[in-house]
This record gives structure tokens, C-alpha cells and sequence, in this order.
């Protein structure tokens, strides 16, 4: 799939802007402050209808404006598609093939983007919920359901929570109410672990030749899930609830004390393993930064092969934060096939093919030229 | 822009019903100083009699004129079922149906211990109570299919359960006249576990 056309309006610093792209490399060249990553995000917005910078969408909507809208038109399956998202104080508002979409989970997935910013060499280093987010957005594009599951889970966990810290201050004794939410939890916590499962069996299956090859066939990447309750991978969603279920029961009272629910995929994290040694304790710079990028070439291809085209790439700032060998690799990999947006300050420097080929566009303070 | 304080008052009220924002609240306050006198007496006398004269049901709690309501009053319907229900809204669109004989008991919400709202602040209580007065063989869990609802459901069903009495949920699924193509593919899967035999 492609990204054809891209127009914003009250977008950040872009006033409005109206830009088609082709399918292959597309290269944002421009200082700092100009709109680089602003263009970068406005894409990745259009796709999550969340920015991966901010939680507050405010500060997506231009000063002084009332709302901010960016459109695109994808190619998918050889189909034009247009997709739009409006933020104001109100609220968003995305619509796909000028329908409003209520459900999120109807929407996400029309458009699928990758990213790699530089954010994301922090994704084996930094904290957990850096790794659960990265599985609930990569999961999330290539299953809509999980966005409902996902959905339905954080809510019950805000009711049961509330509901812990009753008991915990003795606002109330009612155990059964916190049995009825314990069960509701387990289920979707249950829906929402057998998914992850399978996600990383596949993710295995592509990170691992992946990671091999770029280290120069010296690393064997191994990625392990670290749940809060002793299950099976191979467990079915059934087995998983009773599970989650009698592991609830046994530390009830911790739980209550804590006034917090202390288990769950809420609180489940990832492990790399290069070489059979723990990548973020034991791994140098260079092979977190090569997991970091066997991950979201694994992605590209996991994307793909569930659902049948290449995603987007956006590459923000990163290609000079790698290596000459891990910048080829990269490039060699999407060559002809991904369309992508490099965003850089310069290309000097960068001697490949797919970059000389590249379609150039300037950006200057909120403008393209 | 500036209103007489008259205007804007009523303005004002309006703003606070469902569904009406300013301009509209303006379109329906300007019509309103354009009516006769007695329209508009009858009207205001509508809306404090609505409120005044309307107390809940002591039995069921669904609002009511009188107490105990037409329904609980009625002898003709079958007092060993009980249809509980979040809202009176609810039970009006239970009636349209024609179809239900039963009793009802209305809940005026439901469980949320994120919004402060226990099973003792709705009409829980109260439901438990009639089911140790009254003969009751099966109580209908029919409030609303989501996270609060289901909760709601879940809870009653675990108070009941151990007195012996039926508990039943209503069904989730594809609305009737509906094509499949284009339900939800959770409304789908929804439908799909409750099949049944046939």
C-alpha cells in the first residue's frame, strides 16, 4: 500500500498543505524546527488517529486554530481510499471512505505505517511500557479486535482499581463485586495474552533470520514474554482466563492492601536475548540498536505477510543514527517494494542506490517545496 | 452577543436538556416569547407536574403516578417473573413489545465503582428484598450489554444463585431483519456464542 496524496490543515506548523507522493522513496530534506517530524507524525496520526509524540491532542491543532484535519488518499489492494481525521477540543473525528468510523477499532489498520524515529532505539533499553506499546500498536494494525479487547480491558481495570482502592480504605466489604470484576478481567486479559502469544510467535519467526543477518551471522536473537501468571504459550484463551482467574484469587488480599490490580498484561514486559544474554542489561549500543532494527524490519514483513501488502515506512531522523552496514541493510530491505519517508538534515553521506533515486521534497517552515 | 436577561435565562434552561446546544436553545427560546399566553402557562405547568407528581415506584421503582404503579398493580400478569432493567426508558420499550407478561424492577443505573456508584445506590437492595416477599420462579437480567451492564448482571446473578431462583440473560447478538454482511465483527462473534440448536 502507498500513501498517494497527504493534505493538512492547522496541522502543527503546517497552515495547509497539499502533497502527493509515489511509491517508493521519499526523502523530507529540511533544518531543524521546519515540519520534518511534523510531516512524519501528521501520517502516523492519520493511521493510529494517536500521535506517537504527545497524549494531548492539543498540541496537534495549530495555535490559535479551532481544529485540525489531515486527509489522505491510500492505494490498497490497487483501491483509492480516502481516509481523514479531524481534532478539535471536542474531540477526533476519523472517517474512512467518507464514512464516520465510531469504533476505533474499524478504523485502525486501513492505513498501516512502521516507524523507526529515534525514540525507538530506546525500545529494548527503556521501560516496560515502551515494549507493550510497541506490541498493542503492531498487533493493533493487523487485528481490530485486539483494539477492542485492549479497549474493553483498560476500562474494567479502571473499574476494578476503583473498586481496590474501596476496599482498601474500607469504603465498602462487597467482595462479590470485586469477583464479578476479577472474572470480567480475566477474560479479556485472557483475549488479549493468547493474542500476544501468537503475535510473537510470528514475530520470532521474521525478527530471528532478521537479526542474524545483520549482525554478520555472529547474533541469535531471542525474544521471551514475561507474563505475570504462570501459563503455557500454547494455552488456549479458556485455560488462560482459569488461570488468571485462581492467580487473582490467591493474592486477593495483597491486592486489596495495594488497593491495585498487580497482574495482567498491563504489566507483562518483553526480553531480548542476544547470544543468550539479556540485550538490556548485558548488550552493547550496537546490539540494541540492531534489535531495535530487527523488530521493525520483522514488522514490515510480519505486516505483509498477514495482510497481504507492505506497510509504510516513516524513518525519522534515524538513518544517520546507524552504521553504514545497518543503513544498507535497511535500504536494501525496502528497496523497490515499501514505500517510505526518510526525514533528514542532509543526505550527504548516505551513498545508496535507493536514496539516489529518491524523490526529494524541502521543507521550510511549514511549507514544501 | 446580548440577550435580555428574560431570553438568555431561558436560554440557559434549554442548554441543559440532551441534544441542545446554543443555537438551538436560542431557535426554541424565541419561539417560545412568540406563544400565546396559554400555551405557554400550559407548557411550564407540563413541566413542574412532570417532575412534581411523578415519585418511583415503591415496589418496582419505574416512575410513576401512583404508587404502587399500573404494573405492579396489575393482577393479570404473571408476579413470578421479574425483568430487571437499568432505566424506565427501558421498561417502555419492554411494553412496545406486547410480548412480556411479567413484572419489572428498575435499577436507575448501574454498578461503576469508578463513578462512586455501589449496589446499594442502585435499586439492588430493594430487588433483593422482593425476592424474599414475593413468589418469584425467574429473574431477566436485561440491562445493558456493555462492560457496566454485564458487570451489573454478573453481580445480581451471584447474589441470587445460591436462593435457587432462574437467572437468565437476555441475548446478544444480530438484529432481526438485519443482514449479516453487515453486522460488526464483534456483534458477530457475540451472536456466534450464543447459538443455539435448532
Amino acid at each position: 500500500m502507498h500513501i498517494e496524496q497527504l493534505m493538512l490543515k492547522q496541522f502543527r506548523n503546517y497552515d495547509s498543505l497539499d502533497v502527493s507522493f509515489d511509491n517508493k522513496v521519499n526523502v523530507i530534506i529540511g533544518e531543524n524546527a521546519q515540519g520534518k517530524t511534523n510531516l512524519m507524525e501528521a501520517m502516523y496520526t492519520l493511521a493510529f488517529t494517536k500521535s506517537h509524540r504527545t497524549p494531548r491532542e492539543k498540541e496537534l491543532i495549530q495555535w490559535d486554530a479551532d481544529f485540525a484535519r489531515i486527509e489522505g488518499r491510500i492505494t490498497k489492494r490497487n483501491q483509492s481510499i480516502p481516509l481523514d481525521l479531524t481534532i478539535s477540543a471536542k474531540g477526533k473525528k476519523a472517517r474512512l471512505n467518507r464514512l464516520e468510523q465510531r469504533r476505533l477499532s474499524d478504523y485502525i489498520g486501513a492505513l498501516n505505517i512502521v516507524m523507526f524515529a529515534p525514540e525507538d532505539l530506546g525500545l529494548v533499553k527503556g521501560p516496560p511500557q515502551n515494549r507493550r506499546r510497541f506490541i498493542d500498536m503492531e498487533l493493533g494494525q493487523i487485528q481490530p479486535k485486539y483494539i477492542y479487547h485492549l479497549g474493553l480491558y483498560q476500562k474494567v481495570l479502571k473499574q476494578r482499581n476503583y473498586l481496590l482502592k474501596q476496599l482498601q480504605r474500607r469504603q465498602t466489604e462487597d467482595r462479590t463485586m470485586l469477583y464479578v470484576l476479577t472474572e470480567q478481567l480475566a477474560e479479556h486479559a485472557a483475549a488479549l495474552l493468547s493474542r500476544r502469544y501468537k503475535f510473537l510467535e510470528l514475530l520470532r519467526k521474521w525478527a530471528g533470520p532478521i537479526h542474524h543477518s545483520i549482525s554478520h551471522e555472529l547474533e541469535t536473537l531471542e525474544i521471551v514474554y514475561i507474563p505475570t501468571i504462570e501459563v503455557s504459550e500454547a494455552a488456549n484463551e479458556e485455560k488462560i482466563t482459569s488461570s488468571y482467574i485462581s492467580q487473582f484469587q490467591a493474592i486477593a488480599e495483597k491486592e486489596i492492601e495495594r488497593g491495585t490490580t498487580l497482574i495482567g498484561p498491563h504489566r507483562d514486559d518483553l526480553v531480548f536475548n542476544v547470544n543468550n544474554r539479556d540485550v538490556q542489561t548485558y548488550g552493547s549500543q550496537g546490539q540494541q540498536r540492531t534489535t531495535a532494527l530487527s523488530l521493525k524490519l520483522a514488522e514490515i514483513e510480519l505486516i505483509h505477510n498477514e495482510i497481504g501488502e507492505y506497510p509504510i515506512l516513516l524513518l525519522d531522523d534515524v538513518l544517520s543514527e546507524l552504521d553504514d552496514y545497518r543503513q544498507s541493510h535497511l535500504l536494501n530491505t525496502i528497496q523497490g517494494k515499501v514505500q517510505t519517508f526518510v526525514s533528514t538534515t542532509t543526505v550527504d553521506g548516505i551513498n545508496h542506490d535507493t536514496l539516489k533515486q529518491a524523490d526529494i521534497f524541502h521543507v521550510q517552515n511549514g511549507k514544501i517545496r | 452577543m446580548y440577550y435580555p436577561e428574560p431570553i438568555s435565562k431561558l436560554i440557559d434552561s434549554f442548554t441543559k436538556l440532551p441534544g441542545i446546544g446554543p443555537k438551538t436553545a436560542s431557535r426554541l427560546a424565541f419561539h417560545i416569547i412568540n406563544m400565546e399566553d396559554d400555551d405557554v402557562l400550559g407548557f411550564a405547568n407540563a413541566l413542574v407536574n412532570a417532575t412534581r407528581e411523578l415519585t418511583h415506584c415503591s415496589t418496582c421503582g419505574n416512575i410513576t403516578d401512583q404508587d404502587p404503579c399500573v404494573i405492579c398493580q396489575d393482577t393479570s400478569r404473571d408476579g413470578s417473573i421479574i425483568c430487571v432493567v437499568q432505566d424506565p426508558k427501558d421498561v417502555i420499550a419492554m411494553e412496545k413489545m406486547k410480548e412480556y407478561r411479567g413484572r419489572y424492577h428498575v435499577l436507575h443505573g448501574a454498578i461503576s465503582p469508578m463513578d462512586g456508584i455501589g449496589p446499594e445506590d442502585i435499586n439492588v437492595p430493594d430487588l433483593l428484598e422482593r425476592l424474599k416477599n414475593e413468589e418469584v420462579e425467574e429473574l431477566i437480567l436485561a440491562t445493558n450489554p456493555n462492560i457496566e451492564g454485564e458487570a451489573t448482571a454478573m453481580y445480581i446473578s451471584r447474589l441470587v444463585k445460591p436462593s435457587g431462583i432462574k437467572t437468565t440473560r437476555i441475548a446478544h447478538g444480530l438484529p432481526v431483519g438485519g443482514d449479516l454482511e453487515y453486522a460488526d465483527e464483534v456483534t458477530l462473534s457475540k451472536a456466534l456464542e450464543g447459538r443455539r440448536d435448532l
